[in-house]
This record gives C-alpha cells, structure tokens and sequence, in this order.
C-alpha cells in the first residue's frame, strides 16, 4: 500500500499525474517535466517533498551521537544552523545522504524517502554500544515538507511572514511563522536555486499552506512542482539521488562528497574511507555530456575503446541545456576533464565528453 | 489534455495512427499518446530500407521520464523517416498528426489495414 502525502488532495485539485517513489505516491508533475523545470530556473515552484523522513535527536549526547554517525563534526555545526552529510557504514559505504538541522537543544534530520526507520534503528543501535544519552524520535509521519525554489522563492515567502528573510543565511534554519503558521524554515534545496525548505506538523493544516505559497506567488508565476522535474533540477547540479547514485554500497570518497568529510573527528566509516584514500585507484562519480543524440539511462555501460570503463547511475536530457547528460562511476583513468567516452545506449554509442560539475552554472536564468 | 483524432487516419490500440495512401502508409502516435508521453526529448529512427511485420518495434521514443516502444501497425518496407525528429523530437508533441510523422513505408499486406481501429473504435478505446 503506497503512502500519500498529508496534503495529497491538493495535487488531485491541481490535477497532477503520479508515481510511485520509494513507497509513497507523489505528483510526478502537474502539466509538464520540462516546464516546470525551467518555471524552476526562471521564475519559482513549490514542491511537496513529504516523502522525505524527520528524525528527532535530543537529550544531552545529541551532538555526539550525530558526529559519530556522520562524516560531519557535529560540534562545528552552529545553533540555527544546517549540515548536509552522510551516513556511513563500517566499511564506509553511505547508507543515507540526510541534512540535520541545529535547533536550540535539539536536532532535526531529513533522512530521504523509505528511510526514517532504518535510520532510525541505525542511530539507536550506534547510541547504545557507546552508552550515549540520546531520545530519537522518528516523526516522518507528522510532517509535510515543503521546497520553495527559484530565484523569486524569497520574494514569494515574504509576502506571507514578518521575519526577514534576507537575515536567514545559506544553510541557515530556524522556527518561524508563515502564513500564521509554525514551521522550521531552512534555506536549503534540492534545484541549485535560491531557495528554502519548510516542516510543517500536520496539525498546522499544511495544504492551506501550500494554497497560500500558490496564490502569493501568482504575481512571479509560481507552479506546483513534481518529483520529475525534481529529478532533472537536481541532475543539471549534479547532486545525489540516493536510490540511484549510492545504492551499491559506495563511499563518499567515490560519490565525491570529499568536500563534506570533516576528517578532524571520529566517525563510523572512518578507517576504512583512509584506507581507500590512501590506494587512491577507485572509480569516481563523473558528470558526462553527450556530443550525439541520445538519452543516457541508469544502468547503461560506459566504453572507452569498446572496454567497460564505468556505468550511468542517472542520466536525461538537460531541460536547460537541451543535451543529454549523465552521472556515470568511471575508473580513474578516464575521468579526466574533456576525455571523449561512449555511453551505450540500446546497444549503441553516443559520444560524450567528461565535464566539470555542474552541468548547469549558477544563475543559468540571469546568464543564458 | 489533448485527444483529437482524426477522421482520416486508421489507429491501433498501443496508439499509433497510420495514413495509408495507395501502397503507402504514414505512420506517427496519437494525440493521446503525446500527450501521456510528454515532454518528447529523443525518437530513435529506424534505418531505411528495413522490412517489419505487423507489431514489430518501428522506433523508440524518449520523454523525459521514460522510454516507449512504437510499434508498426501494418507490415511494410520502410522507405521514409522523418529527419526532422532526429533534431526536433517535440514535434511529435507539438503537431503529432502532421510535421510529427514518424515513418513512411511501402504496404506489403493489404489485407491488415481492415483490421485497423477507425476513428470511432480509437475514441471509445482512449475514453
């Protein structure tokens, strides 16, 4: 049985067609992927990403049961302030990517879609074989997350509360009132736009809310936005789907997360993410670039010279760049800036060339 | 949504839409089937010259989300592909009935096209 969004009926009135993700059943889009991903770029969309899960850590090891489970130090991590990290295994590989927030005496985490319980259980077991004093409280369920992006997102927001918003920083978070309701902003996302990210208890009646976000933005045309064109924003920035790019059990080292490794403290996964740093000659994630025609998919092969040389965990063709592109695990020696590869597609060969992340810059609106 | 359907042309129940003039016959997808589609990014063309038999795959068309088989409605001999597609896919959205035409071939079974939906037969099946 699939679960719907607390604010399921709101997409039925906008009429959106829907998919099945991870367990839930959520809009895949409304009138259009391409559309609403250039609304995105250009103007501002708001999506209901209640798929995503809430974790409640509290109690007086909070902080360090956090660093010990991420490759983030928790200590470093400011009230009011949030972090996107990852969760590691032993053996280093991830088991979620999630964002915790720093909220007073309190922590909040977003793990992905599917994931509150496994997370959850992972850190109860983690706080008690190191006797840590911590309350998780997995609250999935009493929550609608809202994401409200593109480069009007701000202005949109404001209408609807007294708090400037220009004072809340990148990554900053804290409670506040919208629309006369309580949430915890965060100026977070998933587009590569300006943007922000809102928890909503569902006792706030949330899809008066997502109403009100609507009917404010009408002057920037704002759209409701669906999982689709979620998924080629996020692949333009080259950021990470959970179910695509580490699902194989792979390291952050490997899924290029070095730059999230706060490699001054303890965490799970440590030992082994030094040991494959140090033989250094393991596959990478790379952004690919078709030169040909073609739609790169999960799972096609990556040839250098007919020889398997990697395989595309997310590919489409760029709403913005309207080329195909792809995230690909490519061994070492082929990952080099504008090294020509074959992806191949239905058993044929499209050219692309290795670029640097991400294959949209910022402010792709302002620039084109 | 979109669903026009048009007197003229023949349909199949996977949504193709077949022209048939003499000892040729056109070939696209339906309104109704570009519009569940949507957003067409990529068409895959087959070769000229290629024969197929009724229900064999014509082509593949991409939207963004996912990947369709289309299939012939008749058997034939390919002996047109519309190029435009191979740099312009949204055609297919756009105008599916007339520049959004996929393929032309030359009719090797007459007899099949009785077994075409009309157009009457095509809306009942998409109502």
């Amino acid at each position: 049985m699939l679960i719907k969004s607390p604010i399921h009926d709101v997409h039925e009135k906008f009429a959106a067609k829907f998919t099945e993700f991870a367990g839930f059943k959520m809009p895949i889009y409304y009138s259009s992927i391409k559309n609403e991903h250039i609304t995105v770029r250009e103007k501002v969309g708001l999506f209901d990403v209640s798929h995503m899960s809430n974790i409640w850590i509290s109690g007086s090891d909070a902080e360090k049961l956090i660093s010990l489970t991420t490759i983030e130090d928790a200590s470093k991590i400011k009230n009011e302030m949030s972090q996107y990290t990852a969760i590691l295994r032993e053996d280093g590989t991830i088991i979620d990517d999630v964002i915790f927030m720093h909220l007073n005496d309190e922590y909040m985490m977003i793990p992905n879609a599917g994931m509150s319980e496994k997370i959850a259980d992972w850190l109860r077991k983690k706080a008690k074989e190191n006797n840590l004093t911590v309350k998780i409280n997995d609250v999935s369920r009493n929550y609608t997350i809202l994401a409200i992006q593109g480069p009007d997102s701000r202005n949109t927001l404001q209408k609807l509360t007294d708090t400037d918003l220009n004072k809340i920083g990148f990554f900053g978070c804290s409670y506040i009132h919208i629309a006369g309701k309580e949430c915890i902003i965060s100026h977070t996302g998933y587009t590569g736009e300006l943007g922000f990210e809102l928890q909503i208890n569902n006792k706030e009646k949330p899809e008066v809310l997502f109403n009100k976000i609507i009917s404010e933005g009408g002057e920037y045309g704002i759209k409701p936005i669906g999982l689709g064109a979620r998924d080629t924003l996020r692949l333009e920035k080259s950021f990470l789907l959970a179910g695509n790019e580490f699902k194989d059990g792979r390291t952050p080292l490997e899924a290029l997360l070095n730059w999230a490794i706060n490699w001054n403290h303890e965490f799970i996964g440590k030992t082994s993410l030094l040991k494959q740093k140090e033989m250094g000659n393991y596959e990478r994630l790379t952004n690919l670039l078709c030169l040909e025609n073609g739609v790169p998919r999960n799972g096609c092969e990556i040839q250098k010279d007919g020889l398997k040389v990697g395989i595309v965990t997310s590919g489409t063709i760029s709403p913005c760049l309207n080329k195909g592109i792809a995230m690909a695990y490519v061994k070492s020696e082929y990952r080099e800036i504008d090294n020509i590869l074959d992806i191949l597609v239905r058993g044929k060969k499209i050219k692309a060339k290795v670029t640097k992340p991400p294959f949209v810059k910022k402010d792709w609106a302002k620039l084109k | 949504m979109t669903n026009e359907i048009r007197d003229d042309l023949k349909y199949t129940d996977s949504h193709e839409w077949i022209k048939v003039k003499d000892d040729i016959a056109i070939i696209g997808i339906t309104d109704h089937a570009q519009s569940e589609l949507t957003d067409i990014v990529f068409a895959e063309l087959p070769v000229i010259g290629k024969e197929l038999k009724k229900g064999d795959e014509l082509c593949v068309v991409e939207s963004v989300k996912s990947v369709s088989e289309i299939y012939s409605p008749i058997s034939g001999k390919i002996i047109n592909v519309n190029k435009k597609l191979e740099d312009n896919p949204e055609i297919i959205n756009e105008n599916p009935y007339d520049d959004g035409w996929i393929v032309e071939i030359s009719i090797t079974n007459e007899k099949e096209i009785v077994n075409l939906l009309d157009p009457k037969e095509y809306k009942k099946l998409i109502e």
